[in-house]
Order: C-alpha cells, then structure tokens, then sequence
C-alpha cells in the first residue's frame, strides 16, 4: 500500500518529517480534547522521542479545520490524516482494518522503533493507558503490545469463543485479545508484516494484519506482552449482520492458521505472557438477552442448513447438534467440546476449501448464535467474576482438542470421526 | 422375350453387386476405425485415469468447490468422467472418420453435418456445466443468507432460486443446440414467470404471518423490553 493515496496535504506534512521514533495512529472517534491530552502524555515518554501521531480525518471532510490542522513542535507533530481513504472498504470494519496498514505503512517510512493505533473508546481518556502501549516498544523490550479490556459477559464474545482460546490453543499464548483492536507494534513485528505483505503472504488488509500478528510473534521468536486498558465500549452489532461479521473476522483467522501450521503444530500447550500492570473489576453489565431469538436461529440452522453442514461436520458432530436441537430452551446447552470441534471441522473445511469460503464461514452463523444462547442462559445469574472461570474452561477445551485438529488437519481423509 | 428378361436380371443383378462390392471396402475401413479408436480411448482412458489418479484430481475438484461434479460422475469420481468422456469423443471420432470413409455424397453430408454441429454440443454442456455450477452457488448463497435473517421459507427461496437458474440454462442450451427454439422461448417464459410467481405468493403468504407477529410483539413491547441487547460480539 503506497501512502500517495492520502490527501495531499498531510502527504507534504508527512513528506516533511525525515524520520521519526514512534508513529501513534488514531482510528477511533475521540474528542479533540483527548487527542491533546494523549499528545501530552505521549511528551512525557523517557529519552525525548520523536513522535508522529496521525489523527484519522475521513477523506469526506472539507479542508481541515483549525483544530485538525497539521500541528508540529520538536518532539511531536500531529497529523490528520485520512487513515482510510476512499479505495479503502466501504464497510466500517474494513475501512477501519485499511487504516492500521495506512498507520504502519507511514511507520516504515519515518524507520521509526514501533506503531501503536488507539481504535477503540475506552471508559479511561486514551491519554491513561497510551504509555502502556509505546513504552515497552521504545525500549525495544517487546515487539507486540496486546490490549486486555475489563470483562463483561456479554461483551467481545466473538473473540471469547473463537479468536482468543483458538489462539492460546494453536499459538501458546495466552493473550485476551490478540486481535487488539489496540495495539502496539514494534518495528521489527511491522517490517516482517509488511515484507510478507509485499511477497503476497499475509494477503494484505488489516484484518489479515491484526490475524497475522500472534502468529508471528511465536514463529519468530519474538517477544509479547498485555497490557490492560480498562473497560472498552463495544460498538453495537446488528443481528443481521453477524454473518458479515464472521466472515470478514475468521477468514483472515484461519487462513493464518494456514498459513502458519507448520509452526502451530509444534506448540504442544499454552503459557501466560507477560502482563505490564494489573487488571481491575468490571462493572456490572445490564440488559436481557433474548435466548429464545438465538435458540430458534440455531434451530432453523439445523433444520436447513445440514446438507452444508454435512460437507463440514463428521456424522458424530452433526448427530450431536441434531439431539441439541430437539432439546428445550430451558435445557440447551452446547457442550464445550462439541463447539471446540466444531471450530476445529470449520478451519479445517476453510483449508480444503470444501465449500466456498465465503459460505462456509456465513453458514456458521446459527453455530456461533447457539453458543452465545448456551453461554449466555449459562451466565444469565452469574455474577462477574465467573467469566473468567467459564472462559478458561472453553481455552482448555480448545487444548484439549488440539491433537484432533491436528489428525485430522494432517490426515483429513484418514481421520474422520 | 425371354433372353430380354434375363439380361435385365443379368444387369440389375450385376448393378446390386457392383454397389454392394463398393460398399465392402467402407464398411472395412468403418470397422477398422471402430476397432482403432476403441483400442486408442482404451489406451488414453488408461493413460488419463492413471494421471488424474496420481494428481489426485478428485480431491483437487472438491477442493476447488466442484464437489458437484462428483455426484454427477460414475461411482462419484470426477477422474472417471473426464476420462470416459474422453475415451468416448475419441470413439465418436474414429465412427466419424469410419463414415466418411464410405465416401458418398450421402455419408460426406451427414459427416459435416455432425461435424458443424459439434460446437453448438460442446457450447450447451458448457452452458449447462455453468449453470448447474452457478444455480448451486445461487441457491447456497440464498440459503444460507435467509437462514441468518431467520426467514422460515429459507429452503423454499433457496430451491426457487435454483431452478430459477437451472430453467434459465436448459433454456440456454436448447436454443444453442437449435432445438424448437420457438416453443422453447414460449415455455422458458412461461416457466420461468411461473416459478417467480409461485416464490412471490409464498414470500408473499409467509411474509404475512411474519409481518403479523412482528407487529404485535412490537406493540406487546414494554420500555424495558426496548432496552438495548447487551450482546456485543466483536
């Protein structure tokens, strides 16, 4: 990706800055009073650095304004700049995921030490945690900076029941949120993102940025750490489109997994990685959710979508699902080693492209709705805190079942249950 | 009189066997072609079966999402169409080259008859080899998105909308092979508004039920059930 397709004037601002330490990219939609104040924190970085940080300013907006005009003093300039541009996706997400290749594609022109991107709203103003995640890089002490939120039950639970124990199942590393969306990127994690990108290996968007960056953090021996930012505000997903969601997100996941097998099969089991300070309680979440509406998705998944399925899913799964579905609401409950299969079967498919991806990937919608339904009747009276145990319970059986994926990812014909 | 009717006996006799003797030799090298090709398609099916076996070409065409041929093929292996279709042009071929050999007017017409209508076969299973291949992407693509908008008719639109393509692409390939065209435009029309009418009154009938409830669980709604869903997924 070439930074020409930015506007102009932050190209010359840019073009204006021979080199630089750290290069900060702000994707999420903060005030300008908190761009200021992470300004401030970031001047209070040991050693003098010299800072970059783009402020994202949608190729939309008329000329900037005052406040978003190109600011610059000896240790930091800030810059707005259009992070996505208008070749970048249309959806939010995808626009979002290009920004993160704008940011580091600007990293590797200033040979700075490491990038960081703020993309999510946090309850705690960025400028509290924003050293957490550029310290350790400035000190070249860690190559990637993993976020770890406060907790809820129902939140990220894309992440709880795939991306994350898939991770620390394949990968070694227990990390809560590898796929960020706050990161921190050393220089050394960036340019091997970017030389794999430009041999056409990662596959070149930010989604495959953000899958692609634990697995190389474990094949190349590199160092990884969390930090917790506090409790984050999860954008609202509509129902309808959780398919999107799914395919957009798990693709890139598993063709990592792909991409990356020879080296995920030699991690026989996980460890925790290295924490920069400590988490805090959560608060409590409010609201009800409407088992019955996820329950009847997965029902009607069953009902129609078993011949897909049936191309996916070994005879024992699909049986099993079948008895799940014919259960009443009061009693549905997907065992955890079932799902974990099923993930498994799924990334499996993925690489032997049994089907269309784009279908595959779509047709595990009423799967992952009957997890949510089984995890949340589960921990609908739970208090908070049993999160944590309930997910750890779901990570171990995604270890658990590691040498299933790995028979039957090495022998798919010989090995089906 | 009676010499008069022997000569022409004579004459119609010696005409009969005169154009059976020259019918000899064709059917003679009409045999032999026969012989050849089926000896020739033996050896390419052989060649070709071992080939596509070592390449493991059927995994290779459910791997590249061409998992129907398979069912259409003998004891669903794609390697044995492919190389039986080939054994047979090959013995369709060498009938070909045995016709000709006859060499009269008749069989050279009837040759580059078959000959000139080769393509237009060969451009109607590729039509129908596209449709079938696109009326099954078609259809999962509905499936699977009516399925996650938890529409009830799901397999309903999704075998609509196949044999809305597949109507389409017989059509298609009839017209291509010249075959009635006039009856087959009227009743691809005929159909095929048949089918889209039949869909829209089942949507239709279905929609209401669904419209119905949807409406009275709105107006059932309390301000607390109107509450935000806590479910965040990413």
């Amino acid at each position: 990706m070439e930074v020409d397709s930015a506007p102009q004037q932050a190209g010359q601002d840019i073009g204006q800055i021979e080199n630089a330490d750290l290069v900060v990219g702000i994707i999420a939609d903060i005030s300008q009073e908190d761009i200021a104040e992470v300004c401030d924190a970031l001047r209070t970085l040991p050693g003098n650095p010299r800072i970059v940080v783009l402020q994202n300013r949608l190729t939309s907006d008329s000329a900037p304004t005052d406040s978003a005009a190109a600011t610059q003093d000896s240790s930091l300039s800030l810059i707005p700049w259009a992070l996505h541009t208008q070749n970048s996706p249309t959806t939010p997400l995808g626009s979002m995921l290009a920004a993160y290749q704008s940011t580091l594609t600007v990293g590797a022109r200033l040979g700075v030490r490491g990038c960081c991107v703020i993309a999510s709203k946090l309850e705690h103003a960025p400028s509290k945690w924003i050293c957490r995640l550029t310290e350790p890089l400035l000190e070249a002490s860690c190559d990637f900076i993993a976020p770890s939120y406060a907790r809820r039950k129902f939140e990220g639970l894309l992440n709880s029941s795939i991306i994350s124990p898939l991770t620390r199942s394949l990968y070694g590393l227990r990390i809560q949120n590898p796929m960020g969306p706050d990161v921190g990127i050393s220089q050394k994690l960036f340019q091997r993102f970017l030389d794999g990108d430009q041999n056409g290996k990662t596959g070149g968007s930010g989604m495959h940025l953000l899958a692609s960056l634990v697995p190389l953090v474990l094949c190349g021996n590199l160092e990884v750490s969390q930090a917790y930012l506090g409790a984050r505000s999860y954008p609202p997903t509509e129902w309808t489109h959780v398919s999107s969601l799914l395919s957009e997100i798990l693709g890139p996941v598993f063709l990592a997994m792909e991409k990356n097998a020879a080296c995920w099969q030699r991690t026989r089991s996980s460890s925790p990685v290295k924490s920069l300070n400590e988490a805090t309680p959560a608060p409590h979440t409010t609201g009800t959710v409407e088992i019955d509406r996820l329950v009847h998705s997965f029902q009607l998944g069953i009902r129609d979508l078993q011949e897909i399925w049936g191309l996916v899913l070994p005879p024992a799964s699909l049986l099993e699902l079948r008895k799940l579905a014919r259960l009443p609401i009061e009693q549905f409950h997907i065992p955890d080693e079932l799902w974990v299969r099923i993930i498994y079967d799924f990334a499996l498919a993925h690489r032997l492209r049994m089907i269309s991806r784009d279908h595959l990937l779509r047709s595990l919608t009423p799967l992952y709705l009957g997890w949510v339904a089984s995890y949340a009747r589960e921990l609908e009276t739970a208090e908070e805190n049993a999160i944590e145990h309930r997910l750890e319970r779901l990570s171990l059986a995604y270890e658990v079942g590691k040498p299933y994926l790995v028979s039957r990812w090495r022998w798919p014909d010989r090995f089906n249950p | 009189m009676w010499g008069q009717v022997k000569q022409a006996l004579y004459q119609s006799t010696t005409r009969f066997v005169t154009r059976l003797a020259t019918l000899v030799p064709g059917f003679v090298a009409l045999v032999v072609a026969l012989l050849v090709s089926l000896l020739l398609a033996w050896v390419v099916w052989m060649i070709m079966r071992r080939l596509l076996l070592s390449m493991r070409f059927d995994e290779r065409v459910s791997r590249w999402g061409l998992s129907s041929l398979a069912e259409w093929s003998p004891q669903n292996s794609p390697t044995l169409l492919v190389s039986g279709t080939i054994a047979c042009l090959i013995v369709v071929t060498g009938f070909l080259i045995g016709i000709a050999a006859f060499n009269s007017d008749l069989t050279s017409s009837l040759v580059r008859g078959i000959v000139a209508y080769v393509p237009n076969v060969v451009g109607a299973i590729v039509i129908l080899a596209v449709g079938a291949l696109v009326a099954r992407y078609v259809s999962r693509s509905v499936l699977i998105g009516a399925v996650n908008l938890n529409l009830g008719y799901a397999r309903l639109l999704s075998v609509g909308t196949r044999w809305l393509v597949m109507v389409l692409t017989i059509a298609m390939a009839l017209v291509h092979l010249r075959i009635a065209v006039g009856i087959v435009e009227l009743a691809f029309g005929i159909l095929f508004g048949g089918i889209v009418f039949a869909l829209a009154l089942a949507v239709g009938l279905g929609s209401k039920e669904l419209v119905t409830k949807s409406l009275e669980r709105d107006a059932k709604k309390t301000p607390a059930d109107t509450a935000e869903e806590p479910l965040r997924h990413l």
